[in-house]
Order: structure tokens, then sequence, then C-alpha cells
């Protein structure tokens, strides 16, 4: 059976091309806050455009944070996606700063660009610093496409991925059934889609959902 | 290089003009959608989409075909065709555009292009037509006395990021880019350029990956593929 993967929508930026790309791969995705809906599915994406202070805020007013802590200890798989992987970390120095979900491990940071333009925009070639389920038949150094200002800085052993901006900063992160990617998936074509089928894979193997 | 395959969308088909002229066009698609999703699926990482009613109209008359191109395709797309005021930009945007092309209302109305700088910044392209090495204006039937290099020096000192350039003499034609023109163009800006016309095969491909400036960062393809020369995947091994 193919997995069901709630999206969540805490209100902010277009979340429609999450789904259109889910249901490209065959995944049935259904953007949702409503918890008894999230707790039915196999997996969750956290998705995201937008400032991460704001955004908290959201999360926090809808009670996401605890729905979100709650199917990490489940087993679920979580797959957050651009602000949505900063999301997962302890904190960021975004507008003055703000704490996150605390899921990961370690702060995000404005991106060091030495003379380059912030934000990043473009496709960029990504590292796997090492093996994943997520990035199966993905050779090193595919391009993704990337629009941000800020990176996080996990642990090293969650980093998943890495590519060059100025400097070279980790844009993909996983630890046990949290997973995360800097770039959108969505947006990156035929490399982006088999990301998300990973994902979805990933999904339909996880402990059935409570 | 970054490919950049064209849907010019007008009565709500594809199609692609002939040097710009409305009289010369030739339908491709009925639905715009199919060819967004052919180029996307054939491994596309960016679309050119062009509003060719909301040229002639001075606003945008296809929103809900860029809707729906955004939705179905796993990559961005930017967008043009008659946005020449700061409302038209958002709706665009809204709709799910990456990017968004601006004409000559760039050229004609400093006081939008620095509204949508200052707030798009690194979405807004900047397009000139040239006919001669001077600046084309009014949707090609209007050449101006203005040199494309001095205009897009100008530009780039009012915060343009990148720019579209076409020469309109190789536009639909397929009998190859116009290196030359490209090249002085994009030695008058630190900026990124999009070369745009006379792609034909890929020899021409090839040329422009070899034979540009290092600023010059993509290339925009129609009539081409539409005629299936090559592939979308064939073009993009072609630029790299």
């Amino acid at each position: 059976m193919s997995a069901r993967i709630a999206i969540l929508d805490y209100g902010m930026g277009n979340l429609r091309s999450a789904e259109k790309a889910l249901e490209h791969v065959g995944v049935s995705a259904r953007m949702s806050r409503d918890p008894v809906e999230v707790q039915a599915a196999d997996g969750v994406i956290l998705p995201g455009v937008g400032a991460m202070p704001r955004a908290m805020e959201r999360i926090r007013e809808y009670g996401l944070d605890e729905l979100i802590a709650e199917r990490r200890e489940a087993g679920v798989p979580i797959l957050g996606i651009c602000l949505g992987l900063q999301l997962l970390f302890e904190s960021t120095s975004e507008f003055g700063g703000s704490g996150g979900l605390g899921l990961l491990e370690g702060p995000v940071e404005t991106l060091h660009a030495e003379g380059l333009k912030v934000p990043h925009i473009g496709w960029s070639p990504v590292s796997w610093e090492r093996e994943s389920r997520l990035t199966e038949g993905l050779p090193s150094g595919t391009p993704f496409y990337f629009v941000h200002s800020f990176a996080p800085r996990p642990a090293a052993e969650d980093v998943l991925g890495t590519a060059e901006y100025g400097s070279r900063f980790a844009c993909a992160a996983e630890r046990e059934n949290v997973f995360g990617v800097q770039f959108h998936p969505e947006k990156s074509s035929s490399a982006g889609l088999r990301l998300l089928a990973n994902f979805a894979g990933i999904c339909a193997k996880a402990p059935a959902a409570a | 290089m970054i490919l950049y395959p064209a849907i010019d969308i007008r009565g709500g088909q594809a199609v692609r003009l002939l040097q710009g002229d409305y009289e010369r066009e030739t339908t491709y698609d009925s639905d715009p959608v199919d060819a967004a999703r052919r180029w996307a699926e054939e491994g596309a990482q960016f679309l050119h989409v062009v509003d060719l009613d909301g040229a002639k109209a001075g606003e945008p008359r296809n929103l809900e075909a860029v809707r729906r191109i955004a939705a179905a395709v796993p990559c961005p797309i930017q967008v043009g065709g008659g946005l020449r005021g700061p409302e038209a930009v958002s709706a665009v945007l809204a709709a799910g555009a990456e990017r968004v092309v601006i004409g000559t209302a760039a050229l004609r109305d400093p006081q939008f292009l620095d509204a949508v700088v200052g707030e798009h910044g690194e979405s807004v392209v900047v397009s000139i037509d040239t006919r001669g090495g001077k600046v084309s204006l009014a949707g090609w039937t209007e050449t101006s006395e203005l040199d494309a290099s001095s205009a897009v020096a100008d530009l780039t000192g009012r915060g343009v990021r990148r720019f579209l350039c076409t020469a309109i003499e190789v536009d639909g034609t397929m009998e190859g880019p116009a290196i030359r023109e490209l090249n002085g163009i994009a030695a008058a800006t630190s900026a990124q350029v999009i070369a745009s016309g006379g792609v034909g095969d890929l020899p021409h491909l090839e040329e422009l990956a070899r034979e540009t400036a290092p600023n010059i960062e993509g290339a925009i393809v129609g009539r081409a593929l539409y005629e299936r020369k090559f592939t979308v995947a064939e073009a993009i091994a072609a630029l790299t």
C-alpha cells in the first residue's frame, strides 16, 4: 500500500506545489492541521516559505509543535522542506531570534556567502555526506533548486548533504525518523521527485500510524 | 547554462511567433499545461512563460494558465507579458511564479521599475529586445535610438540583477543565436543575462555555452523544442 502523507498547513506560503509534486509520484498527500488527520498519516511534511519567527508563532498557535513532537516519538517519518527544515532546529538568529522545534540539534544562521548575493536562489549541486534511504538513486553532485538566506548548523553526525554558496553549508539533515532539506524538492525536477518518492517509501515502511 | 524552454500563451493556447509578429503564429499545444508538463518530464530546470495576450493588452490575461502551469510542474517558472504595474507583478508571483519578466515598462516607467526591484529584487528579470544593437520598444513594433548596452548598464545601476536579451532579427528563425550582440550586452553589466532567440539545433546551444561571456547564465529555446529538433535533455547536455 502506498503511503499517505500529511503536509502541515500552518497558514504560511504556497503549499500546493509540494502537494502536486507528491501526487505526481503517486502519493496521496493532504494539507492539514487537524490532529486526527495528521495522526492517521504515515508521514508528515513540514513545508515552508517565509520567516522562521512568524512561522513558529503560527505553529504554536495551532498546537502543531506538540503534534510534531508526538509524531516524532511515535516513529513517524517527518520531512522538513526549506523553512520547514530550519524549524526542526533549536533556534534561529533571523529577525531578532526565535526558538525552533528542537527536533534536531543546532542553530539556524545566516548564510556566509562572502561576496555573493543573499538570498541564494538557483540550482546548486548537492554532495551527500553519507548514505541514506532518502537519497537512494541520486548521485552525489545532483543539482537541486534553492531559495534561502539562512541555513542550519546541525550536529556533525546529522549532516546528510552539503552545498556550496560562498562557503560550504549543510543542506540536508537526518536523525532517526527526522529528515530535512534546505532545497525545494518540489521545484527540483526529476531529482526532487525521486527524493519525495524515496521519502514516501520510507513512510510506507515505517511503523503503522496510531 | 540553464535551459529555459519557452511557453508563449495566446488565446489560451501554446504558440510561437516568428520575429515577434502576431500575424505569423504557429499553434503547438491547445493547452499550455501540456507543453509545460512535457518539458518538465524531459528534465527542464526552469520554464519561461509569456502571456502574449497580456503583452498586447498591457495587463496579465492568462493568470489562470500561469497558476495551472506552476502547480503542474516540479520546477520554477518565470512569467512575463503585460507586467506594467505593481499589482500585476504581485498577482503573477501569487499565481506561483518564481520570477517576473518586465518588458519595456522598465524603461518607460522608472518609478515602477524602482518599486518592483525594491520589493522583489532577485525575482525580477528585465527583458530587452534589440534590433541592430538598439532597444526595441512597444512590443517590437518600434525601434528606439537607445543603445542596448547603455540601457543595460543604466538598469544595472538601478539594481536590476538579471536581464533577458532577445535579438529580434533571429527570434523564431532557428538560424542561430546573435552571439556577438549578446556578448556586447553582457559586457555592459555585472548582472546575469539570459539569451533568447535563434536556437535551432544542438550546435547552436554548444556555441552559446562555449562562445558567450560567463554572466550569460541561460538560454531560452522555443520553436526548436516544439518542432522536436532535439529533446530538453539533449539541450541541457549541450549547454553543460
